[in-house]
């Protein structure tokens, strides 16, 4: 058996794999059933809607993200807000920003802003660059699928977070950085779902019915327009919704590095970062971003879960232990390249969720 | 990096230091009960001095140092021909002879300078020091192999533009004179009283020539000084010193030298040091640091704790944080509106970003407020503490922009940094009242340096600061307003690039002065004269607090360098 | 097998060069004077153009591209001015800024991150498998959710949060521990376990969790196959089957995937460098990126490529050897 072949054939076992299409009516019913998805699914509204309604939130505090109240913090002591928490009063809810008085409040609203539409951006253009690539590797030639394999294997390889600071280093500071962390996040982390799409695609070319289409006279591309892409809807959006919360924590993981975003726009990961300098003169300077992040990125992964389970109730859940159906140890395994956020951090800003575990070790070589 | 204390602002430009997570608050075991700290009890002499450092000792070369007043750990090894005075405040402003015994005979117009060496001088390996060494190391600080030191000996010596050093070119430079062993002259291209604040530098140390091994003379230098290296790891990363036995007291007054042994450790974290240096346990007891200050974080907790407080050595360097224009680039051609901007910005909140006013204090002279530079208070567009928006925008109005206007601010990106983020969201926030919409152009450390100082790519408006290389107003104003120093070389620091013949003539007329005093008050009234250009704005100039160990004793700073005099410290 | 291994380093080699190269491209084509980084800026025109020369800048990028990889190979001279400096193979060049040779500041750079990643692993090992273990043995929701709850932290939390967090808490709050100060182990290994303590908690309480689920289900997974249940029904002691039989074959892919994120710490804890202040690989390449050395930032990107291979083949073969349904093609 060839290493495409096991890889692939790995893939079908696995749950992203041919998920018997299902109404979208019967994924709602089943994503109602969790709890602890609708949950998820409750704050990650809640913090659209904040992102959202950002100013109107901050106008209703009265303040704004940039406006300095010099009278609120102690100058003579480096700057650290008077009064308790952080200067927390009627006028300025969340307290101030040690050294310059700003107020917490409405950076943290305006901060939600980056880390969602950021966030958002990459995944969209990782699944959109995923699925053309991994369609074109998986129906292509034998040439073709060699050659973008290659291409992909070094995508998953490479030390991205490194790419992503010295692609940020080297572009004009003239480009709008939002915009710039999108596009690095989104094009250096599309290999994961390309992977699945290919394994996905060349299980599905086997199959009785895509078999027919393509004797029946279907080129490629209309054969993938017609019989593939509603069968990969399922595995990719369970990728994308494990993507998601992996790109909040890379987006706010550069801004820590202090390369995200450039003052005065505010971000979580900024905030953190220059919070952390201050954790003990100011500790709820560092607990608010710091919080924010972690239920952030909790719902998420929470909620792309349910999704994942919803989408294909064959499979366990990923985070539930033991209530679940038992999953054979190295399908276990697989989930673990999960979110681990060092690991995204470290390069692998695509998380080898979905797929296999040898197939993702296999990726790592570049095999 | 904040300020770096034994360098110029030139060093400071070169040094990277990437404070990303720097500054951290000092934490964990409290600083202990006992107060014995600080200067009761007498020096003795012993022990091991630590420093701990931010910044490696990088250059250790004599010839590639640049330091002003000879800096603190080179010092140590190296003597020159003057010295800075060792002695708290403006006393320490002062330069005194070292290995010369006077500081300098000039001729009648200061272009030709005279030196006898003291008698009784030694190397480390007890042979003499003679005036040939030290015109062998002034040479040598001309060779690109030895690139880095000051440049100021290539623009003052006669015919010495464009000597390459004595390994191209071993016939030396004829502007220095050597007619004994004991005598050294020096041949100027034009007056130049400050002179002997200049002959502090490395440059001006003696090397022997038999001794010297090129680039790598910096890791086993030989010793003039009352330490010899004993080791020099990771280019000055690790420096340890030892009691040089061939040095005596009898022939310098300056330097105490106190502890036997002297541990340089550099590259730590600023957090770090100054974590180490509160909780003092063990050898960080007898430790001090020479590059690092309190941050803002730890100021307030230092504040809360009296027996640390009493461990904080204060100190004022030379030096002025400022916002540069380039009048070349428009709007600023138009003086209203540098004006309407020097009326808007609120130096409150930005002392407030920099650190607070403990770390900071206000500027509206472009000189530093110390008597040696020539300090003239003046505030040509006084704007209180916190700015006056509606005067700027009458300006602007003048210059004919009733509706605000739009410019952009370039600054470092570095966190912490004294021209980053947070100083320009500051500018930024103050001129919004005025109706001046600022766009923040930020830019990485070496990027930001190298497009300000390149007269193409200087910006029209941007954050920037100047340190003196000796406490005088000459090294200040020079540099900066001296039309003549305008370079197209990438090193260009007349950011305004003007050239003004009156300030041109004065700077001429002031530097044939060798009486220091008379020189400064005439540096303060061309101070004063140039600051109605409005062609910077300055905005503070920053204050040195650093902690030092609870053993330390004998604690020194000077107005020259603001830091504590490790010549000085006794840990015993 | 020894075929598999080479054609597999043989593989990861080209994809390391490839890396090497458009990092290459990347710096070459950023705004940014290599030389003026290594003069510093009051030099004149006429010094950098020199150094240029030296430094071989003003070869067309893919010469010095080839200069850099034949270095490794061949090892390299550089001209210092008035003499020689030898830089022997595998030569990854000279930091710009500096003149340090790359392979040099490496080796500084290692033993931390070293310190870190292996000091890490042995804490998430201790932690993860212990759990693992334990909700496998002891079946029940207890620790079936104590294990849910456990992983779901894990996996949603950075590691730069969980760091923050264990620094306000142990270090600011309860005042238990010190600010974190590297200290290396040949100096005082108990201050240097002392500091490195919660940068190994952070990373090893985000890795855990899911070292906690693989032991578990492969304890499970162990114990269902018939070999135990033969040893079972032979009498044997539940305890003796656990330790001396089960948990071997249990522990492998635990030990394989160890040896995974092993190499991927030694090319990952940037972050975690960065925050507790570690002067590692990770917090020497973000410095070196940001003034564009560009040798430096090669060098250990390479390094780090290497480790994570190496890492990878070393896994390769723990799985060979455990499971022989893996196929080596």
């Amino acid at each position: 058996m060839t290493v495409e072949a096991l890889s692939a054939a790995e893939g079908g076992t696995d749950a992203v794999a041919s998920a018997p299409p299902s109404g979208a009516r019967q994924v709602w019913r089943r994503l109602r059933g969790q709890r602890a998805a609708l949950a998820g699914g409750a704050v990650i509204a809640l913090f659209v809607l904040v992102a959202v309604a950002a100013p109107l939130l901050a106008a209703i505090e009265g303040q704004d993200t940039t406006s300095y109240h010099a009278g609120l913090v102690d100058s003579a002591s480096g700057g650290v807000p008077l009064g308790t928490f952080g200067g927390v009063s009627g006028s300025h809810w969340l307290g101030v920003e040690p050294g310059t008085g700003r107020d917490l409040f409405a950076r943290l609203v305006y901060g939600s802003r980056i880390s969602l539409i950021v966030a958002f951006g990459a995944t969209v253009l990782q699944v959109l660059l995923g699925v053309l690539l991994g369609l074109a590797a998986g129906l292509g030639n034998r040439f073709l699928d060699g050659l973008l394999s290659r291409i992909t294997d070094v995508f998953v390889t490479m030390p991205a977070l490194i790419f992503a600071i010295a692609l940020l280093a080297v572009v004009p500071d003239g480009f709008p950085r939002p915009v710039l962390l999108m596009l690095v996040l989104g094009l250096l982390a599309w290999g994961g779902i390309a992977k699945i799409v290919r394994a996905q695609v060349l299980t599905l070319k086997s199959l009785d019915y895509v078999a027919a289409s393509r004797l029946g006279g279907s080129g490629p591309w209309r054969t993938a327009r017609r019989e593939l892409l509603p069968a990969l809807v399922a595995p990719v959006v369970t990728y994308a919704a494990i993507l998601l919360p992996s790109n909040i924590v890379s987006e706010a993981g550069l801004s820590f590095l202090g390369i995200g975003v450039t003052p005065p726009t505010p971000s979580w990961g900024q905030m953190l970062s220059s919070a952390s300098t201050w954790y003990q003169a100011d500790s709820a300077y560092v607990l608010l971003p710091a919080v924010l992040l972690f239920v952030t990125v909790l719902a998420f992964t929470v909620f792309a879960d349910g999704v994942r389970t919803a989408l294909d109730p064959r499979v366990a859940s990923r985070l539930r232990v033991g209530t679940g159906r038992r999953k054979q140890a190295k399908a276990d395994a697989g989930s673990s390249g999960t979110v681990s956020p060092e690991a995204v951090a470290s390069g692998k800003v695509s998380p080898d969720v979905a797929e296999p575990e040898t197939a993702s070790r296999k990726a790592v070589t570049g095999e | 990096m904040r300020h770096l204390s034994f360098t110029s602002r030139r060093i400071g430009v070169i040094a990277v230091g990437l404070a990303l997570a720097g500054g951290a608050v000092a934490c964990g075991p409290k600083s202990g009960d006992d107060a014995k700290s600080g200067s009761d009890g007498k020096p003795k002499q012993g022990g091991t001095l630590y420093v701990l450092n931010n910044q490696a000792q990088e250059d250790f070369d004599p010839a590639r140092l640049y330091t002003s007043g000879g800096g603190n750990v080179p010092s140590l090894v190296y003597r020159t021909l003057t010295t800075r005075n060792r002695a708290d405040g403006a006393a320490g402003s002062k330069v005194v002879p070292d290995l010369a015994t006077t500081t300098g005979e000039p001729s009648k117009d200061a272009t030709v300078w005279t030196y006898h060496l003291k008698d009784g001088l030694k190397y480390e390996d007890g042979s003499p020091i003679t005036t040939a060494d030290i015109k062998y190391d002034i040479e040598r600080s001309f060779a690109p192999e030895l690139s880095g030191g000051a440049p100021y000996l290539r623009d003052w010596l006669e015919g010495a533009a464009d000597y390459q050093g004595p390994y191209k070119d071993p016939k030396g430079l004829s502007a220095i004179e050597t007619p004994d062993a004991k005598t050294i002259v020096f041949h100027l291209n034009k007056p130049e009283g400050e002179f002997p604040l200049l002959a502090t530098q490395t440059s001006f140390a003696p090397v022997p020539k038999a001794k010297d091994t090129g680039t790598k003379y910096a890791a086993h230098p030989v010793s003039s000084g009352p330490y010899k290296v004993i080791s020099n790891e990771n280019n000055g990363e690790h420096i340890v010193l030892k009691r040089n036995p061939n040095w005596s007291a009898a022939t310098d007054d300056q330097r105490k030298a106190y502890p036997d042994t002297i541990d340089v450790q550099s590259g730590l974290d600023q957090a770090v040091i100054n974590q180490r240096l509160s909780a003092g346990v063990g050898k960080d007891a007898d430790a001090v640091t020479t590059d690092t200050n309190l941050g803002p974080a730890e100021l307030a907790k230092v504040t809360g704790d009296k027996n640390l407080a009493k461990r904080v050595g204060t100190g004022h360097f030379g030096y002025t944080d400022y916002i540069a224009f380039n009048p070349k680039v428009k709007p600023f051609d138009n003086i209203k509106v540098r004006e309407a901007i020097a009326y808007a910005v609120n130096r409150t909140t930005v002392i407030n970003a920099q650190g607070g006013s403990s770390l900071n204090e206000p500027a509206t002279t472009f000189l530093p407020a110390q008597a040696s530079f020539g300090y003239t208070p003046y505030d040509p567009f006084p704007a209180g503490k916190t700015g006056d928006p509606a005067k700027a925008k009458e300006l602007l109005k003048e210059a004919g922009y009733p509706n605000g206007l739009t410019v952009s601010l370039t600054h470092d990106v570095t966190k912490g940094d004294e021209q980053g983020p947070e100083v320009a969201t500051a500018v930024q926030e103050a001129l919004k009242a005025a109706g001046i919409t600022v766009k923040l152009d930020g830019q990485e450390h070496a990027a930001f340096s190298d497009k300000i100082h390149t007269l193409k790519t200087e910006p029209g408006f941007f954050l920037t600061g100047w340190g003196a290389d000796w406490p005088s107003g000459g090294p200040f104003l020079g540099p900066i307003f001296d039309g003549r120093q305008i370079v197209d070389n990438g090193a260009n620091f007349n950011n305004a690039q003007l050239d003004d013949a009156s300030v041109n003539s004065e700077i001429d007329a002031i530097n044939k002065i060798t009486d220091l005093k008379a020189a400064a008050v005439r540096w303060g009234a061309l101070d004063k004269k140039i600051g109605e250009q409005a062609l910077t704005v300055p905005l503070w100039h920053p204050v040195y607090k650093r902690l030092f160990g609870k053993n330390i004793k004998n604690v020194v700073i000077s107005d020259w360098t603001g830091v504590l005099d490790i010549s000085q410290v006794a840990v015993k | 097998m020894t075929r598999f291994l080479l054609r597999r380093l043989f593989q990861a080699a080209v994809v390391l060069v490839v890396l090497a190269a458009v990092l290459y491209a990347c710096f070459y084509l950023a705004p940014g004077d290599a030389a003026r980084l290594a003069c510093g800026p009051k030099c004149n025109t006429a010094q950098i153009t020199q150094i240029r020369g030296q430094m071989g800048l003003d070869d067309p990028v893919y010469v010095q591209f080839w200069h850099f990889l034949s270095g490794i190979v061949a090892g390299h001279d550089y001209s210092t001015g008035t003499d020689v400096l030898h830089c022997p193979a595998p030569c990854l060049g000279q930091s710009y800024r500096t003149g340090e040779l790359v392979t040099t500041m490496i080796g500084q750079k290692l033993p931390a991150t070293a310190s870190l990643a292996f000091g890490a692993m042995v804490l998430w090992l201790v932690i993860g498998v212990g759990t693992g273990l334990l909700s496998a043995l002891r079946r029940g929701t207890v620790t079936e959710r104590l294990l849910t709850g456990f992983t779901l932290v894990g996996t949603a939390t950075p590691v730069f949060i969980t760091g923050i967090l264990l620094l306000l808490v142990f270090c600011s709050w309860l005042q238990w521990l010190p600010y974190p100060s590297y200290v290396p182990l040949t100096e005082d290994p108990q201050q240097w376990a002392w500091n490195l303590l919660l940068a190994w908690l952070a990373l090893a309480l985000v890795e855990a969790a899911k070292y906690a689920r693989l032991t578990r289900s492969s304890m499970l997974e162990t114990l269902a196959e018939d070999h135990i249940r033969t040893f079972r029904a032979y009498g044997v002691g539940e305890r003796a089957i656990v330790v001396r039989h089960a948990l071997r074959g249990a522990l492998t892919p635990v030990i394989a995937l160890s040896a995974l994120d092993l190499g991927t710490m030694f090319g990952g804890a940037l972050l975690t460098e960065t925050l507790f202040n570690i002067p590692g690989l990770g917090q020497q390449l973000v410095q070196s990126v940001q003034i564009k050395d560009v040798p430096v930032v090669v060098g250990i990107v390479l390094v780090m490529g290497l480790a994570v291979v190496v890492a990878n083949a070393v896994a390769d073969v723990l799985y060979a050897v455990a499971d022989r349904r893996v196929v080596l093609a």
